[in-house]
């Protein structure tokens, strides 16, 4: 049976081998996107599996040096909006520990550096970047220290004498070799597998639909081999047969597709940077889990369709309209609604009452209600499309649709949960971001901050105003130290400072009955005026009192709500700065190259600033660092990435699903026609023009993909929406989903039109009126 | 042209005409030099075995498929040598078609299906659908107008095909085997519809069968042998 398999399947004539290369190019596509999903999945588990030596713990003070340790000191900068690593480090005998990455520490005076920071040391002034950690860049850090290819990360070679000099060192005598425990990692591996799962199943529907092509056709075949003796199991074997040959042929195909394609799939930054590329593999297994489960799942998908006609010797069971999907699939979405939003509703001025169980419970009704409530609203749609429908080409395709919903629905089904969760996306992430930059306080953006570890004194403070003075383009205002201030252990609270108005916390101010002893800094007014966004003093005011610690805070949301600082009725204070040492500063720079130059002063500075644990502490690397001079728009920026990744990552998959839907359509479609071809071929001999039956076909695959989109991309907003309206504070705009969301949207339904319009050169072929004499 | 005249007063203006009408498919001869003329109002059958060359005759004289060589004319228009789209507007305003089977569309109703046609060519959606419900009555069919293809038996279906054919007036009814998938007495029942309402439309039929029967509805027969026309049978002996 197998051989007679094999020899219909691949020795049927010209429109078996047509459906055999249907089907294997619609596998390879499926197959290629799924490997494709594998490996972006591998690169990250590899990434966030890397062993992170930041997590490593130094003790401050040791009693002897023996050959096994070593001293580091370890700070963050920023360049241009990047986060980079530098590890100063000195060998304190011949066996210390070596760093990932690197085959020997580098000696002092020495610099190596990941290649990206190695490119940006070659090509950037030294001002502005390398006079960070002086030395001679003289290796490059491999990836095993590195979590990407953009990553900068330097290790500074420095002598023990020099280090023991900076403060914040620590020795080290073993180097952390488990994974950096980062809560966003859990976040995003759930997200992928999420996002991967949501990619499969449009998937498997396309692959699913490609195994079936032409049941029909098939049928016809498989009864003929009933009437002349052939039981259901030999009918079963033939069928299992030829979708096995075409899914095999297909995952081949599919896997010669993702090599060719797998250094553009490495480019995608999903998560906001690129991944290694030898790290974009779906590894051996997964090449080999293809070749043996998707044919094996093409068989299974065969043999159950197969189920489904009772072919007897005489020929197949009549064809009849199959029964049509029923009301009540889609009462878990109209449950689901209300479910989600009444406690959104009723507790939108405290949402922190809100409870997430129903929350959950009312995303899990509605998404599983727009799946199962699909066919019955394609239904609904075929049928007023029926009622209203003038022409003759929305007559047959609203019919055609009418006449099998759930078939119809099935191409799309996977785009439903894409575009649902694409649609909140789009609306919640750039309100939580608007939320974090709101416009008015833009003026902030190119504003850098710092804070130092202790406080300068006057002398030295002046020196670093001069040499800052001294760029171009820079504005500096420092924060004098309030010597009348008394701290007082604040009470800290979980969402952020607690006061948001640029008045102490009630932490800072109990003890002190009022007055200047609630401020902790003084600022100058003559500064205050190239930064009017921070306030305006009252007149004649030399310095005025304010409160610092809003200035520093990681959430710029509470930096812009504490604005402004100084009011004309801010208490007001003399300024001698020859008396006053300094905590802090703002920065403002005409342009990036002042900004990196100033940034470059400060980091040297900082360096020099005694900070970290006290003697005999115990610390994890990346907690040792000096504070990193970072401006305003940078911090907002931190925070937003990840909201920004997950509407990339979601926006992304939205591409996909609809590429794929497409691809299930076009498969769809070109089966109907094939299985259509008399009465098509018939009516267009009678007359027919072939551009009515072009827009027969473009509408039986517009209609559902349209109506799902458009049904999916409402149920969203109407749950996002109200989300986030009762969560945002009443100052934030909660904006709609911008120009990005629609473009990716409307692009990806015109490449999704473009693949269906790739079958109609099929249509016409296989309707020519010459045709007819084979019908 | 070989063929039994019945209908003399035919002869001297043909409907449509065929004159030396060769065609092959690749290698293999079809039609040898056909010649057949059929006049106004005439009801023709084209006789002849199963391969030899009826239908290809029949797409020839409706505009389905140029011939190789020789001319194809109707109503004194050359219509061989029009486009496809031209052939595709002739076909579809001027001719009717009703095949052996499969020729409905089976998502549609039979209201729809009558429909069509004249939804094709832009008639007004309610004129379209009433006209379709009275081709339904007159076919005996008026209860089964919201009825799918599948729910119809085979001479329903027929009948159904029979109204789409008739339903825009065509000049001319081509009908390929249009008994050949019913048992005797549908097929009686068929053809008894299809001739009294040509007759009472003034169309002009050409019938395709190899079946005497249907050839005795017809007022003359044209046999077709080996791609070429032959002595002719006389439709009244078929008749008889």
């Amino acid at each position: 049976m197998t051989r007679l398999g094999f020899r219909l399947t691949l020795r049927s004539g010209r429109e078996a081998f047509l459906r055999l290369v249907i089907t294997a190019l619609a596998v390879a596509l499926g197959v290629a996107v799924l490997l494709s999903v594998f490996a972006e999945f591998h690169a990250f588990q590899v990434t966030s599996k890397r062993p992170s030596w930041e997590s490593t713990v130094g003790a401050s003070s040791h009693s002897g040096a023996t050959s096994h340790e070593e001293l580091w000191n370890y700070s963050e900068s920023v360049y241009q909006g990047r986060f980079m690593e530098i590890l100063r480090v000195a060998a304190l005998g011949a066996h210390a520990p070596i760093l990932p990455g690197i085959s020997n520490l580098p000696p002092a005076g020495e610099v190596y550096a990941s290649p990206a920071l190695a490119h940006l040391l070659r090509t950037v002034p030294a001002d502005q970047l390398g006079a960070r950690f002086p030395g001679r860049l003289s290796g490059e850090i491999g990836q095993a220290a590195l979590s990407n290819p953009e990553e900068l990360v330097a290790f500074v070679g420095e002598t023990p004498a020099q280090m023991s000099a900076l403060p914040g060192t620590v020795t080290v005598d073993r180097i952390a070799a488990r994974p950096q425990s980062q809560g966003t990692t859990n976040i995003y591996r759930i997200a992928f597998g999420l996002g991967a799962i949501a990619v499969l199943f449009p998937l498997l529907v396309l692959i699913s639909t490609a195994t079936r092509l032409s049941t029909a056709r098939r049928e016809q075949r498989y009864a003929a081999i009933r009437l002349v003796g052939g039981t259901p199991r030999q009918v079963g074997a033939i069928a299992s047969v030829d979708a096995v040959i075409s899914a095999f042929l297909g995952t081949l195909l599919g896997i010669g597709l993702f090599l060719i394609v797998r250094p553009l799939v490495a480019d995608v930054a999903l998560s906001g940077v690129r991944f290694f590329g030898n790290d974009v593999t779906p590894t051996i297994w997964g090449y080999v889990g293809m070749i043996l489960v998707v044919p094996a799942a093409a068989a299974i998908s065969s043999l159950v369709s197969l189920r489904r006609v009772q072919i007897s010797p005489l020929g197949v069971a009549r064809r009849t309209t199959p029964p049509a999907p029923r009301a009540w699939r889609v009462i878990p979405l109209l449950v689901g609604i209300p479910v989600f939003l009444i406690p959104v509703l009723r507790h939108a001025k405290h949402p922190q009452q809100i409870s997430g169980g129903p929350l959950f419970l009312g995303l899990l009704l509605i998404m599983v209600g727009l799946v199962v409530g699909g066919p019955w609203l394609t239904k609904l749609g075929a049928h007023a499309l029926a009622a209203w429908s003038r022409g003759s080409a929305s007559l047959l395709a609203s019919r055609r649709l009418e006449d099998d919903p759930k078939r119809a629905f099935r191409a799309v089904s996977g785009l439903v949960l894409a575009v649902f969760v694409a649609t909140a996306v789009a609306i919640i992430a750039p309100a939580v971001n608007a939320a974090q930059s709101p416009t008015s306080a833009n003026s902030l953006t190119n504003v850098l901050r710092q804070q130092f570890g202790a406080s300068i004194p006057p002398g030295a403070a002046a020196g670093l105003t001069r040499q800052l003075q001294a760029v171009p383009g820079a504005d500096v205002i420092p924060l004098y130290a309030n010597p009348a201030f008394q701290p007082v252990r604040p009470k800290l609270s979980s969402g952020g400072p607690s006061d948001q108005s640029g008045a102490p916390p009630a932490g800072k101010a109990a003890g002190n009955a009022a007055g200047n002893a609630a401020y902790d800094s003084v600022i100058s007014c003559a500064g205050l005026r190239s930064l009017p966004t921070l306030g305006t003093c009252p007149r004649g005011a030399a310095g005025a009192y304010i409160n610092s610690f809003n200035l520093f805070t990681d959430n710029p949301i509470f930096v812009y709500r504490a604005l402004p600082l100084v009011r004309g009725s801010s208490p007001t204070a003399a300024l001698d700065p020859s008396r006053l040492s300094v905590d802090g500063l703002l920065l403002r720079a005409n342009d990036a190259a002042s900004l990196e130059r100033a940034r470059t002063i400060l980091t040297r500075f900082e360096a020099t600033i005694p900070s970290g644990p006290k003697d005999g502490g115990q610390l994890v690397a990346w907690q040792m660092g000096s504070l990193t001079p970072e401006t305003f728009g940078e911090v907002a920026q931190i925070r937003n990435n990840d909201d920004s990744n997950v509407e990339r990552v979601v926006f992304a998959l939205l591409v996909l699903t609809l590429l794929v839907a497409g691809c299930s359509l076009a498969v769809a479609v070109g089966g109907s026609l094939v299985e259509r071809k008399r009465p098509f071929t018939l009516l267009r001999v009678s007359g027919t023009p072939e551009s009515s039956l072009r827009r027969v076909v473009i509408m039986e695959a517009a209609l559902p993909l349209l109506g799902a989109a458009v049904i999916a991309a409402l149920v969203g907003a109407l749950v996002a929406r109200p989300f986030i309206e009762a969560l945002a504070t009443p100052r934030v705009h909660v904006p709609y989903p911008g120009p990005i969301y629609f473009l990716t949207m409307g692009a990806g339904l015109l490449a999704c039109f473009a693949v269906v319009s790739a079958t109609l050169p099929l249509l016409s072929r296989i309707t020519r009126p010459e045709s007819v004499r084979f019908e | 042209m070989s063929s039994t005249n019945l209908a003399p007063r035919h002869e001297s203006v043909p409907l449509i005409a065929g004159r030396d009408i060769v065609k092959s498919f690749g290698e293999t001869p079809a039609l040898r030099g056909v010649s057949v003329s059929i006049g106004p109002g005439e009801i023709v059958a084209i006789m002849a075995p199963s391969g030899s060359g009826k239908s290809t005759l029949l797409h020839c004289l409706a505009g389905i498929f140029p011939p190789d060589s020789g001319q194809v004319w109707f109503d004194g228009r050359q219509i061989d040598s029009l486009d496809e789209t031209q052939r595709t507007k002739l076909r579809r305003t001027t001719f009717g078609f009703v095949f052996q089977f499969g020729q409905l569309v089976p998502e549609l109703t039979a209201a729809d299906n009558i429909a069509l046609p004249l939804l094709l060519d832009r008639t007004n959606h309610r004129e379209a659908y009433r006209r379709a419900t009275s081709w339904l009555q007159r076919l005996g069919l008026g209860a089964l107008g919201g009825h799918r293809t599948g729910e119809l038996s085979g001479g329903e279906a027929q009948r159904v095909a029979l109204a789409r054919a008739l339903v825009t007036r065509p000049a001319v009814l081509f009908a390929d085997e249009p008994t050949g998938s019913l048992d005797s007495l549908m097929g009686e029942q068929v053809m008894e519809f299809l001739v009294d309402l040509t007759r009472q439309e003034g169309t002009t039929v050409v019938v395709v069968t190899h079946d005497a029967r249907v050839a005795a509805y017809a007022d003359r027969a044209v046999m077709v042998r080996d791609g070429r026309t032959t002595t002719p049978a006389p439709a009244q002996a078929v008749r008889q």
